[in-house]
């Protein structure tokens, strides 16, 4: 896995072909990521998610990289906390947005889907980079966190 | 939910550079540190690290005293465990939303096919 990737899995107990729906069609991607979605699940196509309330709504772009039902579902999009977000209508790059990819997987009558988002570091914004640290016990964000412990307790030593 | 709501843009700006990380674990292990001592440890230059220590101190991630002709930095605990708080705030976003799509798609599941759990077609 690239460094900078963030990766979750989940099993459900449903097809992957409903699994597919739910996490490609703009109907269902409103019920559990944003709060608008104007994309169809097609290679190249290109729309808009918005998050927040109709009075103060952000909108985003998205464009979808790859869609195989029940297999496969790609998109780049563009979001805050990041420090820079395309218009919507811009051409989504590995310079300018994070790909986010869905890969299902048949497992034991269900789905195995696995999410990833990569992009964070090419845009400098090192968000999973950092959680990549979080994760790593070994060095990095842990031990930053483990010193930074020590330190905090010299403080109220003094 | 967006789950976007709370996060402090600068805030992630400021701790979203590698070299910053790396000036911000320096510090922390040495207590504190000026620009000049700092790009010692750093494959960068001294004014190079200034402009970051100024990211870090405009975010409160660090503050900044005078010493000599030099200005001395040190990390701010609190700050500093508020932007550790966020970092693991987006990891969360994700298993939040598995577990949304998890029940949206096992409802679906069972609505269709009231056995959801045998062998998925084809």
């Amino acid at each position: 896995m690239e460094v900078g990737a963030i990766e979750r899995s989940i099993f459900i107990e449903a097809a992957p072909e409903v699994v597919y729906e739910v996490v490609s069609d703009p109907e269902h991607l409103t019920r559990w990521y944003v709060d608008e979605a104007d994309c169809r699940p097609e290679p190249g196509s290109a729309g808009h998610f918005a998050f927040g309330g109709p009075d103060r709504r952000v909108a985003v772009p998205v464009t979808v990289v790859e869609a195989v039902p029940g297999v496969r579902f790609r998109f780049r999009w563009m979001a805050p906390p990041a420090p820079e977000i395309p218009p919507v209508g811009a051409v989504l790059t590995a310079e300018n947005s994070l790909l986010v990819t869905f890969d299902l997987m048949p497992q034991n009558g269900g789905t195995l889907l696995r999410v990833t988002e990569v992009g964070l570091r090419e845009i400098g914004w090192e968000a999973a980079l950092l959680e990549h640290y979080v994760n790593d016990h070994s060095e990095g964000w842990a031990a930053l966190l483990g010193r930074l412990e020590r330190y905090v307790g010299q403080l109220a030593t003094r | 939910m967006s789950g976007m709501a709370g996060i402090d843009d600068e805030l992630w700006a400021a701790i979203g550079d590698p070299t910053r990380l790396r000036v911000l674990d320096l510090l922390i292990t040495a207590g504190t540190g000026t620009a000049s001592s700092l790009s010692r440890a750093l494959p960068v230059t001294r004014q190079a690290v200034a402009k970051h220590l100024a990211v870090l101190e405009r975010t409160g991630l660090v503050h900044a005293e005078p010493a000599g002709r030099e200005v001395r930095y040190q990390v701010d605990p609190d700050q500093f465990a508020r932007a550790c708080a966020q970092v693991s705030q987006v990891s969360r976003a994700w298993d939040g939303r598995l577990r949304r799509i998890k029940a949206i798609a096992e409802a679906i599941q069972r609505s269709r096919r009231p056995d959801a759990g045998s062998s998925p077609g084809s």
